[in-house]
């Protein structure tokens, strides 16, 4: 884990160094003892190679410094006060999805090839299909612009998170409908499902008492990629909806050279999809019946 | 409820979801085309919700996340709106037509000489945590922002004091030297190196905002943090959280504290013009300020009654590397500009929501009597790329415009390659590149044809004719006119207003001639602004000073209180003005 996120690291600082133009470039002149102050001050006036160096040290020790852009801030703190906010965004909508998702896929699978099948098939498919940047904005067109039902954008009230839950969990939802329907369909003509029946089970009995459970395991399975993507914040969803998230900050901190707050941000995320990486592969190995017999 | 009851229920529940989940964007389309019906509350001329907020709370989208909080270093508008809140400079701008109003100081004497004025401050001035404000507070932040230990970005603004520059440079060890004084408590003095017609306006940007020394030196650059934060202004930051929001409150120790009637303002740093625009449609914002509405929906938008359309106090041009062939030939340069259809592209490519200009310096300077602007003229374009030497075009090497990204830039280098292919039939190519890349380029003067703009700073032609000059940092063309510069130098010493300015057009006319810019069009404003916000104006430079503003509620809620006639300054006389 230390030598892949040394390399990321050592790749984003060279390649954002690569870029042209610097943290301090802008339309207008600044005053040559203006920007010689400045470069001085974060240390820019030294050679690469030292720069580097003292950029590891601090790195090793989290710590990465003001950002250029807004020098009153901590790169640490920009990055521990907007993850929250797309972590709770994330979570909101992976709970959605989940909550509707699956019941859609069971209920799909249990009426497979009736009206409902057919509609909640065909509604996620176009939930996998349409991108969120044109769902956000139409979304806002008709509960915001049209029936003033919901704030356009914003993270403030309770309120404030219905438009961009919905939008960021619609792609989620679909698939997780999906997955369902297909995990049950296959776990539904199992023989034991038909020995339950037979034994003159209800229905609903035989759904969530003896099918479930093994018809959701390619949700299971998915969910692990999946939080880690969700929770990680959505740069076009914190964009559309003004929210103060990490995402927003990587893309506006990569067009501003804003050096550390880029490099602090890609680490940090680097190193939490690790450690994601790292709990899925211990909760599979927990979940999967085969591996707990061997 | 029994089973088959409860899957009924369920199924019915979850069909009512997916109806309005899915179909809803169905009959979003079809509503799309009546985007612009009004909310409940809201009169049809107006765009969107009107129904005003309760209270005197007034809330507005700044545009970006503030990179600094402290006046001397900052160096962006949304900085400077948020500046403009918490301090307040020796005079304040009228929010109507900018004119330099009594701010900390209540009076100020002009010398005969033009070039030495004395600010009297109030009696009594505190920062808002109580320590006094003398004319010392003036005289040390003023100092600070040409140290060049401070490094200010915007230091230049205060170059017309006398030693300035050269301190600011490190050419000049000595801040005594610099021409600002404190005879006493309530005096503010300083001395020009020229007599300088603008500089009212320039004790009223925010470069030249006071700074509160006590807390500077004790907390260093820390001091600039929200929560650390004091000024002298009519209101105080009483919350900050990055990319989420600013909430202002009046400040008790604001001398007209008096006639600040909101109670609470809330500014949005939202980047996004869209969301910006839907954000005040949906009435969360009183005030979307200009640049903020997304350009396609200007021609939709703009028969709405609080839609605020003004000229802005820029240009948009093109500037080409002279240091370059073919550009270096003068001949060229002019049949380039005589090949451009300015009308065209501000009515076609633009959708007539911008002016034509074919000046180098916006409209709007009251005695400034600007040359000839420059007109499409295909004929004397093709004399002119004749007499460079290129006859028809034949010979001419493939140039390229180079713009930042964007799509009204695109459309419109689009419409230039197009003109100069069919007038001139010159090839062209265009590249873009992302605003940092863009900025090293042109900086580096590594480009043929580039997308410029300049936004004026002062209500001056000065401020659009000195960034030609031989070698200043923002010409970035490497032209450069023995002729241009002995003007403007003249121009900046002469204390006749009518001389001066007659100096000034003579420049222009010859950076019309000869010059490497292409002007293309004047910027138009293009704000939103509820209809019960009272106290916001379109202005040319887009400053508007918050101080006064409130919220009408018809009447109701103690407006009558509140709109009781304005009490004098205490202890102070009225101000004079110039002499």
């Amino acid at each position: 884990m230390i030598p892949t996120l040394w390399v990321i690291a050592t790749l984003t600082f060279f390649l954002m160094r690569a870029a042209p133009g610097g943290p301090f470039q802008s339309e207008r002149e600044i005053p040559a003892a203006a920007k010689e102050q400045l470069l001085r001050q974060y240390g820019l006036d030294k050679p690469l190679a030292e720069q580097y160096v003292r950029f590891l040290v601090n790195a090793v020790r989290l710590d990465f410094g003001p950002s250029y852009k807004y020098p009153t801030q901590q790169v640490r703190d920009i990055i521990l006060t907007s993850f929250p906010v797309s972590l709770e965004l994330g979570l909101w909508a992976l709970l959605f999805s989940l909550a509707l998702g699956v019941p859609i896929g069971v209920l799909a699978a249990s009426r497979q090839n009736t009206g409902f099948d057919y509609g909640a098939m065909a509604s996620t498919l176009l939930g996998v299909s349409v991108p969120n940047f044109v769902l956000g904005p139409l979304l806002v067109l008709l509960f915001s612009l049209t029936l003033y039902w919901l704030p356009p954008a914003l993270w403030i009230t309770p309120a404030d998170r219905i438009l961009p839950v919905l939008t960021l969990s619609a792609i989620y939802l679909a698939y997780i409908a999906r997955l369902t329907r297909g995990g049950m369909l296959e776990t539904l003509k199992q023989d034991y499902i038909r020995t339950a029946r037979a034994k003159g089970l209800p229905e609903s009995r035989v759904i969530f008492g003896h099918a479930f459970k093994l018809g959701i395991l390619p949700v299971v399975s998915y969910l692990g990629p999946a939080v880690a993507r969700i929770v990680m914040g959505s740069i076009v969803i914190e964009q559309i909806f003004a929210i103060p998230g990490l995402g927003r900050h990587l893309v506006s901190a990569a067009f501003n050279r804003d050096y550390t707050l880029v490099l602090g941000i890609v680490i940090f995320y680097a190193g939490f999809l690790m450690v994601l990486n790292l709990l899925v592969d211990v909760a599979y190995a927990w979940l999967d019946p085969r591996v707990e017999l061997a | 409820m029994n089973a088959p009851d409860k899957n009924r229920a369920q199924r019915f529940w979850l069909i009512a979801v997916l109806i309005a989940f899915e179909l809803g964007l169905v009959v979003v389309a079809c509503v799309g085309r009546r985007a612009n019906t009004p909310g409940p509350a809201s009169a049809k001329d107006y765009f969107g919700n009107v129904a005003p907020p309760r209270g005197q709370v007034f809330t507005f989208n700044n545009g970006a996340e503030p990179e600094h909080l402290d006046p001397a270093v900052m160096s962006g508008q949304p900085d400077g709106r948020v500046a403009r809140l918490v301090f307040e400079g020796l005079v304040s701008s009228d929010p109507k037509t900018l004119a330099a109003t009594p701010g900390q100081a209540y009076r100020w004497d002009l010398s005969d000489d033009r070039k030495t004025y004395t600010f009297h401050l109030r009696p009594g001035l505190q920062w808002a945590d109580g320590q006094a404000l003398t004319a010392q507070d003036f005289v040390w932040s003023w100092r600070r922002v040409l140290s060049p230990a401070t490094g200010s970005r915007y230091a230049n603004f205060l170059y017309p004091i006398k030693n300035a520059e050269a301190f600011n440079r490190g050419e000049l060890a000595d801040s005594s030297q610099v021409g600002v004084a404190a005879p006493d408590d309530s005096t503010f003095v300083v001395t020009l190196e020229n007599p300088t017609a603008y500089f009212l306006e320039i004790a009223a940007f925010y470069t030249a905002l006071p700074t509160p020394r006590h807390l500077v030196e004790k907390l260093g650059s820390n001091w600039e943090s929200a929560h650390n934060l004091m000024g002298n202004g009519p209101f105080r930051i009483v919350e900050w959280r990055q990319k989420d929001r600013f909430v202002f409150v009046p400040n008790d120790r604001y001398w007209d504290r008096a006639n600040v009637r909101l109670t609470k303002i809330v500014a949005l740093p939202i980047e996004e013009v869209s969301t910006s625009t839907n954000l005040y449609k949906a009435g969360v914002l009183d005030w979307n300020p200009s640049g903020y509405v997304p350009k396609q929906v200007i021609p939709f938008i703009q028969k709405f009654k609080d839609f605020s359309g003004g000229p802005f106090h820029a240009v948009y041009f093109y500037s080409m590397v002279v240091t370059r062939k073919p550009f270096d030939n003068v001949w060229v340069r002019r049949a380039l500009n005589y090949a451009i259809d300015r009308e065209a592209i501000a009515k076609y490519v633009l959708k007539g929501t911008v002016r034509a200009w074919g000046n180098i310096t916006p409209a709007g300077y009251t005695g400034y009597d600007a040359p000839a602007p420059l007109r499409y003229d295909p004929v004397q374009a093709r004399e002119c790329l004749a007499k460079a030497g290129y006859p028809g075009g034949k010979g001419f090497p493939k140039i390229e415009i180079l713009f930042n990204t964007s799509e009204d830039n695109r459309r419109i280098a689009e419409a230039v390659q197009a003109m100069w292919k069919r007038e001139l039939n010159l090839s062209v190519t265009l590249t873009n590149q992302e605003w940092a890349s863009f900025q090293a380029a042109t900086t580096a003067r590594q480009y043929d044809v580039a997308r410029r703009s300049w936004i004026g700073d002062y209500m001056d032609p000065n401020t659009f004719l000195d960034m030609w000059q031989t070698g200043n940092g923002n010409n970035r063309t490497g032209w450069g006119d023995p002729r241009y510069d002995a003007l403007l130098r003249g121009a900046t010493r002469e204390p006749d207003t009518a001389r001066r300015l007659a100096m000034l057009s003579q420049a222009e006319a010859i950076l019309l001639a000869d010059g490497p810019e292409i002007p293309i069009y004047h910027y138009t404003e293009s704000s939103l602004i509820k209809p019960y916000v009272r106290g916001i104006y379109s202005t040319m430079l887009d400053v508007h000073p918050l101080t006064h503003v409130w919220i009408d509620h018809g009447g109701k809620d103690g407006d009558a209180v509140a709109a009781a006639p304005r009490a004098a300054p205490e202890a102070a006389p009225q101000a004079e003005g110039r002499p």
